[in-house]
C-alpha cells in the first residue's frame, strides 16, 4: 500500500513537475498553520513602529509597532482558513446542488437554474460587499460572502458533468435495478463527478484568498486588526514610499500563496482530463 | 485673552510656524483655491451638525456677528457687526451691524436674521452640538432693539461671550432660509453673506464655492472660487499632496511626520511643511448607559490600563502632549503642570502598578475577562489607534472588538448612545478658552459628551469656572477640575492627549494663516493665489 502511495506521488511529480512545486508551496503555507512560527503575536503591539527588516524583525514592524513576519505568518492562517472553509462548504453544496437538479431535470432544474443565473449575473465582488455592508466586518462573513459568490459556479460546472453521467448505461441498469434516487445519485452520480468537484476546490481556493484580500484591501473584509494580508497591503500603502516593506511582504505572500496553488489547480485539472491525461500530440 | 495671545504668539515664534506669511507682493485676484476634506459631509447644517467636514463644507459661505480676526488670527474682530458695547454688569452685550450687506441671493440682511439664527440655536428643542452647547448656558435670550441692532442678554457675566460668539459654528443664517427649508442641510439651503457663494455639491466627490462679488468688504475675496475635494484616507490625501493636487493641508487630519516626509520630498521647494497644534484633544469614551461602563470600576480599569504615551507615541508620531486635560501651550498657566500631570493614575510611567489595578477592577466583576465591541469612525489613522487601544486593554482581560463605521454614520450612531467604547475621537475646540474642553467634552449638556456621564461634581466645577471673572479663582478652579478628572478616572472619557500635526502649504497660496482652532482661518477672505 505504502508502495503504491509513494509510486502515485513520483509519478504526479514525474508527470506535473509545476504541480508539485505548487503543492510543496500550499505545504509551506499550511505548515504556517502552526503559531510557534510565529515570533510575536500578530496583535502584539509592543515594538517600535516603522523598524526596518533586521535580524530581530525579519520583515519589520508596521506603522503601529507590530511584527510584519508574525503577522504574515498568522496571516496565511486567516487566509488559508477563508480559502479552504468556504470553497469546501460552497463546492461541496454546489456540486449537490447541480449533480440533484441534473438528475431530476424538468422544471426543477430549470428554476433551479435560473436561480444560479441571476446569482451569476451580479459582479462578485460588488455582490461580497453587499454582503459584507449587510453582514459586518467578521472572518466568518467573509465565509458567508464566499459562500455565495462559489455556490453557483459549483452548481453550474458540475450539473453539466452530472447531465453527461446521467445519460451513462450503468445509470439506467441502477434505475432498472431498482435504486432508489437517493443512492443513484449518492452511489453513482457524485462519484463520476468527483473529478470535476477536486478541481474546482483546487482552482477555487486562490479565488478564495484573492476575494479575501480584495475585501479586506478596500476595508470590507476581515477586522482591520486581524492579520489578514489584504489588510497588511491597505495599511502599508499609507507609508508606502518610507516604509515599503509593509506592501511588500503580505504583497508576495498574496501571490506565492495563488501561484502555487494555481499550479496545483492546474496539474490537477491536467490529470483529471482524460485528453489532457493520454499525452494529447 | 492678553496672555493666551502672547503665549500663542511665542509658540508660533517658537515653532518657527509661518502665522504670517506676509505679503511680499500685490495680492492678485483670481485663481481657484484646491483643498480637500476628510471625508463626506452629507448633511451641512453649520448649526445642527459638529463634524469638521461640514463646516469646512460652509466655513466660506457664511459671516458671523464675529470673527477671529483672518489679518491677526490671535485677536476678534467684528464680520457682521461692525462694532459691539457691553453694559457695565458685563450681562448685555449689543451688536451693531453693518449696513447694506446682501444675502447671495440679494434679500437685505438685517437684525431679524440674527435673531431667527440665534433663538434657533438657543431653542432647548433645537440640538446644536456646537453653538448651541457652547452658548445655551451662557445666553438668557437675544433681542433685535432696531434693524442694524442686536442685543444679548446674558444669565451672568461671562469673559468669554465674545469668543464663544465668535466661534465658526456661529454662523449667521437667513431668516427667509430657514422659514423656507427648516434646516440648512441642503445645498440649495447654503445662502450666506460670506465671501464665497455655494456653487455645487457632489456627494463624495467635490464641493465648490464662487467669489461673492458683492461681498460686504470691498475687495475680497481675492480667489474666483475654492473647491474641495472629498478625500477619504491618509493614502488619497497624501497621493493628491505630493501631485500638487491641493494647495493646501491646513486642517483635521493633520499629516504624521512620514507623511509630511514624503509630500515635502515630492514637492521640494514648492511647498512649506510646518508642525501646528490643532487645539483639538484626542479622547477616549466609554459608555456610561451601557454595560460593562455603566460600572464606574470597569471606566476606572479603562482610565489606568490606557497608555497615553503610546498612543501619542506611535498613532501621532510623538506629535502631541499626553494625558493632559488643558495644554499649557494652548492655555498657558490654566493648564494643570505637566510635572504634575505625568504623575497621576493612567499617565503616569512605569505602567504595572495601574496595570495590576485595571486587572483587579475587571476580576473583581468578570473574573473570566470581557468582549467588548470598540467603535470607531474610518477616519484618520483611527483604526490604527483603536488597535492600539484594543491591543492595551487585552492586557487587563478586556477582549476588545473592533466595529468600524464611515464617518457620518459613527457620528449618527454615536449621537444615540449606540456604542459600549468608542477607541478615539478627536474633539476640537471652538474657541481658545480654557473652558472649552470641558464643555465640548465633560459637561452633562456638553455637545460630545458622548460617554453620556452627568457627574454633579463636575459640571458644578466647569459652571463656577465659567462664570468666575477673577482670573487666578478662575485658575484655581480649572486646576481643581483637572485633578478632579484625571484623579478619579470615571468621568468616561480618557483624555489621551492632545493632537499636534504637520501641515503644509503650497508656496504659490499667499497671505494664508492657520487659525487657532482647526475651525478658524478658513475663509479664504484674503487668501490669493501667485502666479
Amino acid at each position: 500500500m505504502k508502495r503504491r502511495v509513494a509510486g502515485a506521488i513520483a509519478a504526479f511529480v514525474r508527470r506535473q513537475p509545476l504541480g508539485a512545486v505548487g503543492g510543496v508551496l500550499i505545504l509551506v503555507a499550511v505548515a504556517v498553520f502552526a503559531p510557534q512560527l510565529a515570533p510575536h503575536g500578530p496583535k502584539e503591539t509592543g515594538f517600535a513602529p516603522y523598524l526596518p527588516p533586521s535580524a530581530e524583525f525579519p520583515m519589520g514592524t508596521d506603522q503601529i509597532g507590530r511584527d510584519v513576519l508574525s503577522r504574515v505568518v498568522w496571516g496565511a492562517r486567516l487566509s488559508l482558513y477563508v480559502g479552504l472553509t468556504s470553497v469546501l462548504i460552497g463546492v461541496t453544496l454546489g456540486a449537490v446542488w447541480g449533480a440533484v437538479t441534473a438528475y431530476v431535470g424538468g422544471a426543477p432544474d430549470s428554476g433551479s437554474q435560473r436561480v444560479v443565473d441571476s446569482l451569476m449575473a451580479l459582479p462578485p465582488i460588488i455582490l461580497a460587499l453587499a454582503l459584507m455592508a449587510a453582514l459586518g466586518q467578521s472572518v466568518n462573513n467573509v465565509v458567508l460572502a464566499l459562500l455565495l459568490l462559489l455556490v453557483p459556479t459549483a452548481a453550474r460546472t458540475v450539473r453539466s458533468v452530472a447531465l453527461a453521467v446521467k445519460q451513462f448505461p450503468f445509470v439506467e441498469a441502477a434505475t432498472a435495478a431498482g435504486c432508489s434516487h437517493a443512492r443513484v445519485i449518492v452511489r453513482h452520480i457524485l462519484p463520476n463527478c468527483l473529478a470535476t468537484y477536486i478541481v474546482l476546490v483546487t482552482t477555487n481556493v486562490s479565488y478564495a484568498i484573492v476575494v479575501e484580500a480584495s475585501l479586506s484591501f478596500i476595508g470590507a473584509g476581515a477586522p482591520p486588526d486581524e492579520p489578514s494580508w489584504g489588510g497588511m497591503l491597505t495599511a502599508g500603502t499609507q507609508a508606502m514610499e518610507n516604509a515599503p516593506w509593509l506592501v511588500l511582504f503580505p504583497g508576495v505572500a498574496i501571490s506565492l500563496a495563488v501561484f502555487g496553488l494555481n499550479l496545483l489547480g492546474d496539474a490537477i485539472r491536467d490529470l483529471a482530463d482524460p485528453r489532457l491525461r493520454g499525452g494529447l500530440g | 485673552m492678553k496672555t493666551r495671545a502672547l503665549l500663542i504668539g511665542l509658540l508660533c515664534a517658537a515653532l518657527a510656524i509661518p502665522v504670517a506669511v506676509v505679503a511680499q507682493d500685490k495680492p492678485r485676484h483670481g485663481g481657484i483655491l484646491n483643498w480637500f476634506d476628510y471625508g463626506d459631509p452629507g448633511r451641512l447644517d453649520v448649526h445642527a451638525e459638529s463634524p469638521l467636514v461640514v463646516q469646512q463644507a460652509t466655513a466660506g459661505v457664511y459671516s458671523g456677528l464675529l470673527h477671529w480676526d483672518p489679518d491677526d488670527p490671535s485677536k476678534i474682530a467684528g464680520d457682521l457687526a461692525e462694532r459691539w458695547t457691553v453694559s457695565p454688569d458685563g450681562k448685555t452685550y449689543s451688536f451693531h451691524l453693518r449696513k447694506g450687506v446682501k444675502w447671495h441671493d440679494g434679500q437685505p440682511f438685517s437684525s431679524a436674521d440674527v435673531k431667527a439664527t440665534f433663538d434657533r440655536i438657543l431653542n432647548p428643542d433645537f440640538k446644536s452640538p456646537k453653538c448651541g452647547a457652547s452658548l445655551k448656558p451662557l445666553v438668557a435670550s437675544v433681542e433685535a432693539v432696531d434693524a442694524h441692532t442686536v442685543q444679548f442678554n446674558l444669565k451672568a457675566p461671562v469673559g468669554y461671550f465674545t469668543g464663544a460668539i465668535a466661534s465658526a459654528w456661529c454662523r449667521v443664517a437667513a431668516k427667509h432660509i430657514l422659514d423656507k427649508y427648516g434646516d440648512l442641510n441642503r445645498p440649495e439651503a447654503q445662502i450666506g453673506t460670506g465671501p464665497f457663494k455655494f456653487k455645487k455639491y457632489d456627494r463624495g466627490s467635490v464641493i465648490e464655492w464662487e467669489k461673492n462679488k458683492d461681498y460686504f468688504i470691498p475687495g475680497v475675496p481675492y480667489l474666483d472660487g475654492v473647491k474641495q475635494y472629498i478625500l477619504v484616507g491618509g493614502p488619497t490625501q497624501v497621493a493628491a499632496a505630493k501631485a500638487g493636487r491641493v494647495h493646501l493641508w491646513d486642517a483635521w487630519p493633520p499629516m504624521r511626520k512620514t507623511q509630511a516626509d514624503e509630500v515635502k520630498g515630492a514637492r521640494g521647494e514648492e511647498v512649506e511643511v510646518y508642525r501646528w497644534p490643532i487645539n483639538t484633544i484626542f479622547v477616549l469614551y466609554m459608555n456610561s448607559k451601557r454595560a460593562p461602563f455603566d460600572n464606574p470600576d470597569m471606566r476606572k480599569a479603562v482610565f489606568l490600563a490606557i497608555d497615553r504615551q503610546e498612543l501619542v507615541a506611535k498613532a501621532l508620531e510623538g506629535a502631541g502632549v499626553p494625558c493632559a486635560v488643558l495644554d499649557p501651550k494652548l492655555v498657558g498657566d490654566f493648564a494643570l503642570p505637566l510635572d504634575e500631570v505625568i504623575k497621576t493614575p493612567g499617565c503616569r510611567q512605569s505602567k504595572d502598578a495601574d496595570l495590576a489595578e485595571a486587572e483587579k477592577l475587571v476580576k473583581k466583576h468578570h473574573p473570566n475577562g470581557i468582549d467588548v465591541e470598540i467603535a470607531v469612525r474610518q477616519v484618520g489613522n483611527y483604526v490604527d489607534r483603536a488597535q492600539l487601544v484594543i491591543a492595551q486593554l487585552r492586557k487587563v482581560g478586556i477582549r476588545g472588538t473592533l466595529k468600524t463605521h464611515e464617518s457620518a454614520a459613527g457620528y449618527a450612531s454615536f449621537g444615540k448612545g449606540d456604542f459600549q467604547m468608542i477607541a478615539t475621537q478627536d474633539r476640537a475646540m471652538d474657541g481658545t478658552d480654557p473652558g472649552d474642553v470641558f464643555h465640548v467634552v465633560y459637561h452633562t449638556n456638553a455637545g460630545s459628551n458622548y460617554a453620556q456621564l452627568s457627574d454633579p461634581k463636575a459640571d458644578d466645577l466647569i459652571d463656577r469656572a465659567a462664570k468666575e471673572t477673577n482670573k487666578d479663582r478662575r485658575k484655581q478652579l480649572y486646576h481643581e477640575l483637572q485633578r478632579y478628572i484625571l484623579t478619579t478616572g470615571t468621568t468616561g472619557a480618557v483624555p489621551v492627549g492632545w493632537v499636534e500635526g504637520y501641515f503644509f502649504r503650497d508656496k504659490k497660496v499667499r497671505n494664508f494663516k492657520p487659525g487657532l482652532t482647526v475651525y478658524d482661518g478658513n475663509t479664504f477672505m484674503k487668501v490669493w493665489l501667485a502666479q
